[in-house]
């Protein structure tokens, strides 16, 4: 296990030196320059506290790229979140870095900073591509986009079937928690450890018209300095998209090896339905609404209050309008509400995003 | 070990002109004759092509098969790139005389994600369109989960070879 990465890298490197005949090559020298970003504005109101109102320039992200041939290729994404970085406050993050090899649809390579392939919004973030302003609550608590890391990926498309394997560095299990599961043992690629590799497994079956479904397993013995913990994370999603309807669904589950937490769970499903054809407008105009359901601390070995603590249910309803494809205005209005004790927030976001 | 390797090393010489060639004797059978040639497109055409598409060609010309039963020109097919998230994605698109589409192809594609738009499903959707027709996804083309910049990118794409035709199908 300790040799892991080593080992594949230099399978990899013999079987990638071997044919490296290359096919005709097709394309000079191409560097490309990507986009992203969203400016949000948040409002959340609970019983008996203040209205916390806060705008925010939540993500500006650029990919950059460079293509040597048909094959060899570059790709990265550097993040600045909440436009400022000092302290605790915002965050500058890479959050892909790579060398990809692309040999033929069935299989292909990537080395660097990679992106687990874990449910609909980890890889694919960028904001005219799903409903609501914020991501779904379910992509943060219990998948936590974005989880990126150091080490190597191996993908491809099989038929109908769309594969991605992720060897990456572990977890931190030290910080565990019932209120944010696993989401603070990420180590994001900061001299992470390269003992422990985690594993994720996903698999799309792209062969229906207008559907994705799929899932993924990830394990991951993780080490901290005061703990080990093994996870098994479970997930299933879908996500159908006509020219009218545009629903997802996503379930996960992780499952720990010890100490009190015992099980994270959540789910969520929202439906879309595009109106711009009946009104006959250019402008793309899709109403939806999202129903939500996560836990954090789902099941722990005491019980008692911090399973109703972390549970939440989340009702929203919204609107996203594109004039382009690439460019969105979003608005969203929602209560969330704690088991414990029925507490109930609103919420209400607006926000605008694009990408390019 | 050596068998392996040899395999890959076969499999790799197999390039994208002789990929094209073998599908369009797939699709036409054996007895078509193909003829092969490289059409530079004129600055203005392509300048006005791309206004109407909103999308610029990666290169000023195309490669150009036209595809002979019995001496006689029954098809032409187009291959051209367009650029998905970060990498170009090559296809073909075969017209009849008429100029519409009478099948497209994903040749080749280069990146990790958004690879659907190489199921066939989604790219049957073109056939029967000619430069007349919207290209728009989300109205006469399905989006696709996952690979909404790759759907747009391949459907403009294809838009443009369909006008391009449109303008020069009496010079081929």
């Amino acid at each position: 296990m300790k040799n892991t990465f080593a080992v594949i890298y230099s399978l990899l490197f013999i079987l990638i030196s071997s044919v490296i005949y290359s096919q005709t090559n097709n394309y000079k020298f191409e560097s490309s320059i990507h986009a992203y970003g969203e400016l949000h504005f948040n409002q959340e109101k609970a019983a008996n506290k203040p209205i916390k109102q806060i705008l925010d320039f939540h993500r500006f992200v650029t990919f950059i790229g460079f293509t040597w041939d048909d094959n060899w290729s570059f790709h990265s994404e550097v993040e600045l979140e909440h436009n400022y970085v000092e302290d605790d406050a915002g965050e500058l993050e890479i959050e892909q870095a790579y060398i990809n090899y692309h040999y033929r649809d069935w299989m292909g390579f990537q080395f660097g900073v990679v992106l687990p392939s874990v449910g609909l919004i980890n890889e694919i973030h960028e904001p005219p591509t799903f409903f609501g302003v914020e991501r779904p609550d379910y992509n943060t608590r219990i998948i936590p986009t974005t989880w990126f890391g150091n080490g190597m990926a191996v993908y491809g498309r099989i038929n109908s079937f769309d594969y991605k394997l992720t060897i990456m560095e572990g977890l931190n299990s030290d910080k565990f928690s019932e209120s944010n599961a696993i989401r603070d043992g990420r180590r994001k690629g900061f001299k992470s450890d390269a003992k422990n590799p985690l594993y994720n497994l996903r698999v799309d079956y792209l062969g229906f018209m207008n559907l994705k479904i799929g899932g993924s397993f990830t394990y991951n013995k993780a080490y901290g300095d005061t703990s080990s913990n093994k996870i098994y994370l479970y997930e299933l999603h879908a996500r159908y998209q006509s020219n009218t309807i545009d629903a997802a669904f996503e379930y996960g589950v992780i499952n720990y090896e010890k100490y009190n937490l015992q099980r994270s769970e959540g789910f969520y499903v929202d439906l879309g339905y595009n109106i711009s054809e009946l009104l006959n407008w250019q402008t793309k105009v899709i109403p939806f609404v999202r129903f939500s359901d996560y836990n954090t601390a789902a099941k722990t070995r005491t019980g008692g209050d911090s399973e109703k603590r972390n549970h939440f249910t989340y009702w929203m309803a919204g609107i996203s309008i594109k004039p382009l494809d690439n460019i969105v205005f979003k608005f969203d209005y929602g209560i969330r509400t704690r088991e414990l004790g029925n507490e109930k927030v609103k919420l209400l976001n607006i926000g605008m995003g694009y990408m390019f | 070990m050596k068998i392996f390797l040899s395999i890959l090393f076969l499999l790799l010489n197999i390039g994208i002109k002789e990929d094209c060639e073998k599908l369009l004797i797939n699709i036409f059978g054996n007895n078509v004759k193909t003829e092969f040639l490289k059409y530079d497109i004129a600055p203005e055409l392509k300048n006005k092509i791309e206004q109407e598409c909103r999308q610029r060609f990666i290169r000023n010309y195309v490669y150009v098969w036209k595809i002979y039963d019995n001496n006689k020109h029954i098809a032409t097919a187009f291959l051209d790139d367009v650029y998905g998230k970060s990498l170009p994605i090559t296809f073909l698109v075969i017209f009849d005389l008429n100029g519409k589409i009478l099948d497209t192809e994903i040749i080749k594609y280069r990146e990790s994600y958004g690879n659907a738009v190489q199921e066939k499903n989604w790219l049957n959707q073109f056939k029967g369109k000619d430069a007349s027709s919207k290209f728009k996804t989300g109205d006469d083309i399905s989006s696709i989960s996952g690979a909404t910049i790759s759907a747009n990118s391949v459907s403009a794409g294809i838009k443009k070879l369909s006008k391009l035709y449109s303008y020069i199908k009496d010079e081929l």
